[in-house]
């Protein structure tokens, strides 16, 4: 498999850091590479953050994805949607929550953008704003196919309580369908 | 060599290194970008019957590190910039007191309280000589998870040989950077403990500043029966205050020999694609992994270049830099401050054409910076 790049962006303290530990942490189970760093600002709640993933098979030496090199990019807030989009290749996937981040008309026609409710998902549907960030995963990976599923499931679950693995396997499920749903509609337009 | 792999981050493997290599005391005051060392230490060193405090400041953390070494502890101290600053008079003490201590430096931007969350090495000079006087600072840089671990667990062996603090510096990316690290087995390390040296003689026949010229002082632990004053004043063998000339001129050239005649021993390099190499990149830390990865790029254009990286920067590498830089014309040092280290290898090379890569806005320095900078220097 080639090199996998991609980039979660939020705000400070939404919990975006989670989703990229897991993606690391099931790649290495795999017996492959992953690497995950995030950058904050000292504005620790409020302020723009940036997880950078990268997994691939040959050992990964820079930490960070490369600005223009970013296959996927996962926006949960609009400064840093508008601070870091450009990271991504022309091309690339951007999902954003529509309700909190914004893209121009020039910015659909650069990248493949995707609007889901991500947040509203989690908060709605799975009845817990915190499994946000493994909607988020879900999204991420079968929009990217760059895990298989259920190691990352198991990875993710390994990484939350018992008592909450109920709901995070129903968030994946619902990012997942929504990101195949997402998909399917891009296709047909 | 058995390993075991373990997925972590920088902070976090150099909190397990320090308890698996038999620190029994933390003391210190949590400071991003280093706060998760303080963090995980906390909660594992309880588990082993150690003792973990978060005191009411920098200086506080230093001290109570400093007591627990007296007391005959392995103690572990982490902190950034900042807080090096404020505990530059305690490290001073610790030279002058031949106390041995680790102290974990991640480093950010600075100076002041700078750029809390960023990316900076701006600490090697200040590594170097973080109190004022004269002595002989041992320093290592981590440059791979794994090494965030190793060099810890190094660095309390060599704190107990050199009878001194030892500086581990990690970077900002490093320490917070999570992925894949190999590491030796727990037993290994345990099995390569060196405890320091202690005096089994009778009690009046001790006298633990009265070494050879070039061997650190014999401090047994206390309340174990052996009697002797610690100061930072000059000293006499039994750690008493004396200005008498001869002593104090042959404790302080004693601090300086003692890592300066055995500098073999803390000697520590990696060379990565050197064997052919005609452009040497000279990094380390989070930078080194930018360069390896620009190395990649260039190779594959057909540029053969390496990477000199040391390990141990202070006392550095400094005969091995002008082996390599005496054969080797382009020679680029990369550095996320305004050519700290850059200067070192100026002196060790007796060379002012070499040429350097800065950066200082709290970014790290990318592989392609560093690929356009060696094509314009080619």
């Amino acid at each position: 498999m080639a090199k996998t790049l991609m980039r979660f962006t939020g705000v400070g303290g939404q919990g975006v850091l989670l989703a990229g530990e897991i993606f690391a942490a099931a790649k290495i189970k795999t017996g492959g590479y992953g690497l995950k760093t995030a950058t904050y600002t000292s504005q620790v709640r409020g302020g723009p953050t940036v997880v950078d993933i990268q997994l691939d098979d040959e050992e990964i030496y820079y930490p960070y994805a490369n600005d223009g090199e970013i296959g996927f990019m996962l926006s949960v807030a609009d400064k840093s949607y508008q601070l870091f989009k450009d990271g991504v290749q022309p091309g690339g996937t951007i999902v954003v929550d529509p309700n909190l981040a914004h893209p121009s008309d020039e910015d659909r026609k650069k990248w493949k953008i995707y609007e889901i409710p991500i947040i509203t998902i989690a908060k709605e549907e799975v009845g817990n704003v915190i499994t946000q960030s493994v909607v988020a995963l879900a999204i991420a990976n079968t929009m990217m196919n760059a895990i298989d599923k259920n190691v990352l499931i198991e990875t993710m679950l390994s990484k939350v309580p018992a008592k909450v693995h109920d709901v995070n396997k129903k968030a994946y499920e619902l990012g997942e369908k929504y990101a195949q749903e997402a998909m399917a509609k891009a296709v047909s337009a | 060599m058995a390993t075991r792999e373990i997925i972590s981050t920088g902070n976090e493997l150099a909190a397990i290194a320090a308890v698996d290599a038999g620190c029994k005391f933390f003391g210190g005051y949590p400071l991003t970008p280093s706060s998760e060392v303080m963090h995980v230490i906390s909660d594992l060193l309880p588990k082993v019957n150690g003792v973990a405090i978060q005191m009411e400041d920098e200086i506080g953390g230093i001290c109570a590190v400093i007591g627990a070494a007296m007391a005959g502890d392995r103690a572990l101290t982490a902190t950034s910039g900042p807080g090096m600053s404020l505990k530059a008079e305690q490290l001073g003490l610790a030279q002058m007191a031949e106390v041995p201590l680790v102290c974990v430096n991640v480093m950010r931007g600075g100076p002041s309280t700078g750029l809390p969350t960023r990316v900076s090495q701006g600490d090697i000079l200040q590594s170097k000589n973080p109190s004022h006087g004269d002595y002989k600072s041992i320093t290592f840089c981590a440059g791979s998870l794994a090494e965030c671990y190793t060099e810890v667990v190094r660095a309390f062996n060599v704190a107990d040989r050199f009878m001194q603090p030892v500086i581990v510096l990690l970077d900002e990316t490093i320490g917070h950077m999570h992925g894949k690290a190999e590491l030796p087995t727990l037993e290994e390390v345990q099995a390569g403990i060196v405890p320091r040296k202690t005096f089994d003689g009778p009690a009046e026949e001790y006298f633990p500043y009265q070494c050879e010229s070039d061997e650190p002082a014999v401090l047994n632990p206390m309340f174990e029966g052996y009697r002797y004053h610690f100061t930072g004043l000059h000293h006499d063998k039994n750690g008493f205050p004396t200005e008498e000339i001869e002593t104090c001129r042959k404790l302080i050239q004693r601090l300086e020999d003692k890592v300066a005649l055995h500098e073999d021993e803390v000697e520590s390099y990696e060379e990565f694609m050197m064997d052919d190499a005609d452009f040497m990149i000279i990094a380390y830390g989070s930078v080194s992994l930018a360069a390896k990865e620009a190395i990649r790029h260039l190779r594959a254009e057909g540029i053969k270049a390496g990477l000199f990286r040391p390990i141990t920067i202070w006392p550095s590498p400094a005969k091995k830099i002008k082996e390599y830089t005496d054969k080797i014309e382009k020679v680029l040092v990369v550095e996320l401050n305004i050519g700290q280290f850059h200067s070192e290898v100026q002196r060790a090379s007796s060379r002012l054409d070499i040429d350097g890569l800065f950066k200082v806005n709290g970014r790290p320095l990318s592989p392609y910076e560093i690929v356009n900078k060696v094509k314009e220097i080619l």
